[in-house]
């Protein structure tokens, strides 16, 4: 009986066995190895920090830190903690922090709901700590599960029970389980990096138009360098990072990159984010007349022929003006496009969108200098710059560059002549999106940025160019010569260059092609002549 | 003594087994296969995309559980086979790309994609 009983032990044993290893000799002809990761040299579920309940993401990061001790003091130098950079060209102080646009318009007083993109917890406001350690968010960067989040009104911090908000609204917001998610970090990725950058302005490619959700895995098509099943680039492939700094900003661009592709062990290698820093100065291998245009034309130009290629539109014009709207019960209303996609919201105003956009093209040397609150604008025909683009034909440093051109009219000061930054997002009295009040939402915006409002209200046309440097095409769709070379060119608005057909003059044509068959019968009768002379003789 | 020794030597065996071949799936490949294979299969067949958001998290479990493709006529798990991905690579990148990868660690890639992209997922997913 009990010999019986012990083979009924071992048979059960051996079904949980079978039943563990089942499909794997089920399905292979024998067993695996044992998986080895590849990606990282640290497992980090066998880390004992990592294997406890964590109740906040300050507890995660010190835990972090533990080991990576230097981690948050280089995170504390950069752009993406500060949200503040000095621009040494033209001693602006920029960065997310004291820029104005004219999306969602600036930060000051929206920190809770803006800094859900911050890779810091807690920033609410102007006490927030930037000399913490543990305020800084490992995770934002490193996550590999998909499942970090960050809801927009939390001020970047983490749900870890779950939690009805707003307060009020019935609406859950789900706890995540930040000890799993520890367990299993790694390298930035498209993923991580596109958590922000996919849906800066408030949406899936509202703001950038050559960054969106469909670049998480694209095809050769949409981008031949982040191409899933081909090269499959993160983000961080161009945009190198050094001690946790990521190069490669839009503040400073690199318009020419004259310096070739980078050598290993060169000392001043410059920026890892431009075409060049791979393809050298003289990419084309088999047509090198392409390197003649290469001089003069920015790489993007060609192999970048429209932007929202993905089948997620891009936001392209934005009326504020238009805002503040309600249906007959006094609520506030939204309308869509015969596509199901939102062109009027009441917080909002009025929207268009665009895909596969053609770019508009100007000539660029890289500097850019932005209209700041305390810049005085003047309300007239032309458009206000957000960022005045720098560049011409003669500079020797401008290249010809797509951008994205994004137009609106938002709200300004015009007795003292500024933008404005309006206290839009918040579930309080003054926050616009919930009240509709310009007034209220101006004045706490501007005492929170700290700069002065005369109390009158206006609006203004401005418009902000963004360079267009992703999604880029495979050759075989980089634009013909016809796209340019034609009287309908693509370039039909820029100067100071001589291009073929786009430029021909039918008089200078005509005479051209005149001399040219004048010459042609020169020569033939010449030729006429010396034969029937020779044949005389 | 000897019956309990016999059933902690088979208990250990077992959870060795369960943690020696424990995979730990990648939702990202399973992401990459389910839009270049699956989809791109099905955008020409007649049922057309399957959003992996127009399932719940149990729906899909249940699905890959019952192993049922075509309404019963093909089994789910051979179009993640190796001799599948053998057959299409030479027109599907993706099915080329993970050749190597064992059919179970490619399956649970996509089970956890599917999970995580269901209507009531932590990310919900369309088809690109």
């Amino acid at each position: 009986m009990r010999h019986s009983f012990t083979r009924a032990a071992l048979m059960l044993c051996s079904a949980g066995w079978l039943a563990a290893t089942g499909p794997v000799f089920a399905d292979e002809a024998k067993p695996e190895a044992k998986p080895l990761k590849l990606t990282t040299t640290a497992d980090h579920t066998k880390f004992k920090q990592l294997q406890k309940t964590f109740n906040s993401g300050p507890e995660v990061t010190k835990a972090c830190l533990e080991c990576h001790t230097e981690a948050a003091g280089q995170i504390h130098r950069t752009k993406h903690w500060k949200w503040e950079y000095l621009n040494p060209d033209t001693k602006q102080t920029l960065g997310k922090k004291t820029v104005v646009n004219n999306f969602c318009i600036s930060v000051a007083s929206n920190e809770a709901a803006c800094n859900s993109c911050h890779i810091g917890y807690g920033w609410k406001d102007a006490s927030f700590d930037f000399k913490s350690e543990e305020n800084v968010d490992c995770l934002a960067c490193h996550d590999t599960t998909g499942n970090y989040k960050k809801p927009s009104g939390l001020a970047g911090n983490v749900v870890t029970k779950d939690m009805e908000f707003p307060p009020g609204s019935g609406k859950v917001l789900k706890a995540i389980d930040l000890s799993k998610i520890a367990q299993k970090v790694g390298k930035s990725s498209r993923d991580t990096c596109g958590a922000c950058h996919f849906f800066g302005g408030g949406g899936d490619g509202v703001k950038h138009g050559d960054l969106d959700s469909s670049m998480s895995a694209p095809e050769k098509e949409l981008d031949v360098h982040m191409d899933a099943t081909g090269l499959d680039f993160s983000c961080g492939t161009c945009h190198k990072t050094s001690s946790h700094d990521v190069a490669g900003s839009r503040y400073t661009p690199t318009a020419k990159d004259s310096k070739g592709a980078h050598v290993r062990g060169k000392a001043d290698n410059g920026n890892p984010a431009t075409c060049v820093a791979c393809h050298s100065n003289a990419p084309h291998k088999k047509e090198a007349r392409l390197n003649q245009h290469a001089t003069k034309i920015a790489c993007q130009t060609c192999h970048i022929p429209s932007f929202a290629r993905g089948g997620i539109p891009t936001k392209m014009t934005w009326d504020w003006s238009t805002a503040g709207q309600l249906d007959a019960n006094g609520k506030q209303i939204t309308k869509k496009d015969a596509k199901g996609r939102i062109i009027y919201e009441s917080r909002k105003g009025d929207f268009t969108l665009g895909e596969n956009v053609k770019p508009e093209y100007v000539w660029f040397n890289g500097n850019v200098t932005y209209t700041l609150i305390t810049d005085k604008v003047e309300k007239s025909d032309q458009r206000t710059p957000i960022n005045k683009i720098g560049g011409s034909p003669t500079d020797g440093k401008s290249m010809i560059w797509p951008m994205k051109v994004f137009r609106g009219s938002q709200p300004y000061d015009p007795v003292n002549k500024t933008l404005v930054t309006p206290h839009t997002a918040g579930n309080d009295d003054t926050g616009y999106w919930k009240n509709l009040n310009w007034d209220k939402a101006i004045a706490v915006g501007m005492n929170t940025s700290g700069h002065p409002f005369s109390g009158k209200i206006d609006f203004i046309k401005t418009e902000m160019s963004w360079p267009i440097n992703h999604m880029v095409a495979p050759k075989e769709k980089a634009l013909g010569c016809v796209e340019c070379h034609s009287k309908d060119s693509r370039l039909a608005g820029i100067k100071g260059v001589y291009i073929p057909v786009r430029d021909n003059n039918k008089l200078l044509d005509t005479a051209g092609w005149a001399i040219v068959l004048l010459t042609l019968l020169g020569v033939l009768g010449h030729g006429a002549m010396r034969i029937v002379t020779a044949r005389r003789h | 003594m000897k019956l309990t020794t016999t059933l902690a030597v088979g208990t250990a065996l077992s959870l060795f087994a369960s943690t020696a071949f424990a995979y730990d799936a990648d939702w990202k490949r399973g992401r990459v296969y389910y839009r270049s294979v699956c989809t791109s299969c099905h955008v020409t067949q007649p049922v057309g995309t399957i959003n992996p958001s127009s399932k719940t998290k149990a729906e899909w479990a249940a699905y890959v559980k019952a192993d049922k493709h075509g309404k019963g006529k093909e089994t789910v798990k051979q179009y993640v086979s190796k001799t599948y991905r053998e057959s299409i690579k030479s027109g599907n990148k993706a099915a080329e790309k993970f050749i190597a990868v064992p059919e179970t660690e490619l399956l649970a890639d996509i089970q956890l994609f599917l999970q995580r992209g269901a209507k009531d997922g932590e990310a919900p997913a369309s088809c690109n």
